[in-house]
C-alpha cells in the first residue's frame, strides 16, 4: 500500500521477533501479506467493491440494524485481515464467503478495496442503541477496551485493531458476544480474555457507548 | 476490465455527443456493410423471439434492447461455446459467423429498451425491498448494488429493469439450480440459490416496471 504499511508489516515483524511467540491471531502471511504489500489504488478498489454493494451500501455505511458492517474509513489493515481470515476460514461468514473467495477477488484487488474504504468519509447515520446504556459502556470501555482500541474508538491500523466508534449498535453486540464465546475464531486471544467475564447487559452498554461516540477524525 | 470499461462509461457519459461521434467512430470502423449484416440479421434471425428492435413481446424471450454491448457479446460467445446452455439460442447462434458477434452487440444494445407492466401488483412492494434492501436474514444482496438504480445495468453486470417477469424468474431459477452457470465469480447462482421462490416472483414483478416506458 505505501511506506506507512510497510513500517507496518516491519514493526510486526519486529513485535513478533521480540515476543519470540507468533501470534496466532494475526500470523501475516500468504495473502495476507501480499495485499499489505501492495499500494491499493483506491479508484480500482471503488469498482471492486461494486459486488458488496448489494449489502454494505454505495457508501459502505452498513446497515443501521446491524446485519452488515459499516466499513468506509475502517482501517485498510484491518479490513484486509479480516478479509483474509475469512477466505481462510479463520473468521466464518458464510453469508459473505462465496462473494469474497479466491475467485471474486485477487488478493491485489483486497488491498485495492482497502484503500478505497479507509478514505471514504464516515456518514454520521448509524444504528444506535437504546442509550441508557452510554454512561456505564463508557465506564467498562474506558478502563478494559481504550488501551488498544483507542481513547475514542480509534482503534489502531498498525496493530490491526479496528475502528469500534460509530459501528452499528447490534453488529457490535453481536461480534463482541462472538469473541467472547469464542465464536470468531481469528480474534486476538488479550481481547478474549478480557471479555470473558462481561454477561450480555455489560456488553449492551458497551455497544451502546460505542454506537453514539463521533466518528473519528481522520 | 471491469475498470477500463467503467471509466470509459463515467468518461463518456457528460456528453451524449462525444458516445455518439465514438459509436459513429466504431461504425465506420467496422465498416457500413457489418452494420447493414447486423440489421439483417436481427430482422431475420432474432427477430422472431426477441422482436421489433429486440423488445421481445414473448414473455419467455428475453428483451435485449439496450443491454450493453459488452453484457451481449459475452452471452453470444457463452451461447457459442456450450458455457451458456440453450436448447432455444444453442441451434441458433450456431448459424452465426463470430465476427456477426460484434456488430449484433452493437445494433441492440443501441436500440431502445422499453418497460412493462407487473401483473401481480401485489408483490411488487416485497420485490422492491429486495431490490433496495436484498434479504439480510439469508444474505440476499440488493439487486441495485450491481445492477444500478432503475436496473439499467452497466458493461458487466446486465440491465434487468424492464425485462419479463417469467424470463427473470427462469433465469433466476436457472442460477439456482447451476443450470446456468456464466455467470461473473458466480454471483449470481449464490444469490439466486438463497432467495425464496416468493422472492424470485415478487422481484421479477418489481423489475418489469422500471425504465422507461
Amino acid at each position: 500500500m505505501n511506506k506507512f504499511l510497510t513500517m507496518i508489516i516491519v514493526a510486526a515483524f519486529v513485535a513478533v521477533a521480540a515476543s519470540a511467540q507468533t501470534p496466532a491471531w494475526n500470523d501475516i502471511k500468504g495473502e495476507q501479506l501480499i495485499a499489505l504489500q501492495t499500494k491499493g489504488d483506491p479508484a480500482r478498489g471503488q469498482a471492486a467493491f461494486e459486488p458488496c454493494e448489494g449489502c454494505h451500501r454505495k457508501d459502505a455505511s452498513g446497515r443501521t440494524s446491524g446485519a452488515y458492517p459499516r466499513l468506509s474509513g475502517q482501517h485498510g489493515t484491518v479490513l484486509i485481515k479480516q478479509i483474509a481470515d475469512i477466505r481462510a476460514g479463520r473468521r466464518i461468514n458464510p453469508k459473505m464467503e462465496p462473494y469474497i473467495d479466491d475467485h471474486a477477488l485477487t488478493p491485489y484487488e483486497i488491498a485495492d478495496i482497502a484503500a478505497y474504504l479507509q478514505g471514504l468519509p464516515i456518514s454520521a447515520e448509524n444504528g444506535k442503541g437504546p442509550g441508557a446504556g452510554v454512561a456505564a459502556g463508557k465506564q467498562i470501555y474506558d478502563k478494559d477496551c481504550a488501551t488498544c482500541h483507542g481513547p475514542g474508538g480509534e482503534g489502531s491500523a498498525a496493530q490491526f485493531y479496528p475502528m469500534v466508534a460509530a459501528q452499528h449498535y447490534r453488529y457490535l453486540l453481536r461480534e463482541m458476544e462472538f469473541i467472547r464465546d469464542g465464536d470468531r475464531k481469528n480474534s486476538n486471544p488479550e481481547m478474549v480474555k478480557v471479555i470473558k467475564p462481561y454477561t450480555n447487559s455489560e456488553l449492551e452498554t458497551v455497544a451502546d457507548y460505542l454506537a453514539q461516540l463521533a466518528p473519528p477524525k481522520k | 476490465m471491469k475498470t477500463v470499461d467503467r471509466n470509459l462509461v463515467r468518461q463518456a457519459t457528460p456528453g451524449r455527443g462525444v458516445l455518439a461521434a465514438a459509436a459513429m467512430l466504431a461504425a465506420l470502423a467496422a465498416g457500413p456493410a457489418a452494420a447493414e449484416d447486423a440489421k439483417t440479421i436481427a430482422g431475420t434471425v432474432c427477430v422472431a423471439c426477441h422482436g421489433d428492435n429486440g423488445n421481445s413481446v414473448i414473455p419467455m424471450f428475453p428483451k435485449i434492447a439496450g443491454l450493453s454491448e459488452q453484457y451481449i457479446v459475452k452471452q453470444l460467445r457463452d451461447f457459442m461455446s456450450g458455457r451458456r446452455k440453450s436448447d432455444v439460442m444453442g441451434p441458433i447462434v450456431s448459424q452465426l459467423k463470430p465476427e456477426d458477434v460484434a456488430p449484433l452487440a452493437a445494433y441492440y444494445s443501441s436500440q431502445k429498451p422499453t418497460a412493462g407492466e407487473a401483473d401481480d401488483k401485489k408483490a411488487v412492494s416485497l420485490g422492491k425491498l429486495i431490490f433496495f434492501d436484498g434479504n439480510e436474514d439469508t444474505g440476499v444482496p440488493a439487486c441495485v448494488g450491481c445492477h444500478q438504480p432503475q436496473g439499467a445495468g452497466h458493461s458487466v453486470y446486465p440491465r434487468i429493469g424492464g425485462q419479463h417477469v417469467p424470463y427473470v424468474m427462469q433465469q433466476l431459477k436457472n442460477f439456482a439450480t447451476g443450470d446456468r452457470a456464466n455467470d461473473p465469480s458466480r454471483y449470481m447462482r449464490v444469490t439466486a440459490k438463497r432467495m425464496s421462490e416468493e422472492e424470485i416472483q415478487s422481484v421479477a414483478e418489481y423489475l418489469v416496471g422500471l425504465g422507461a416506458k
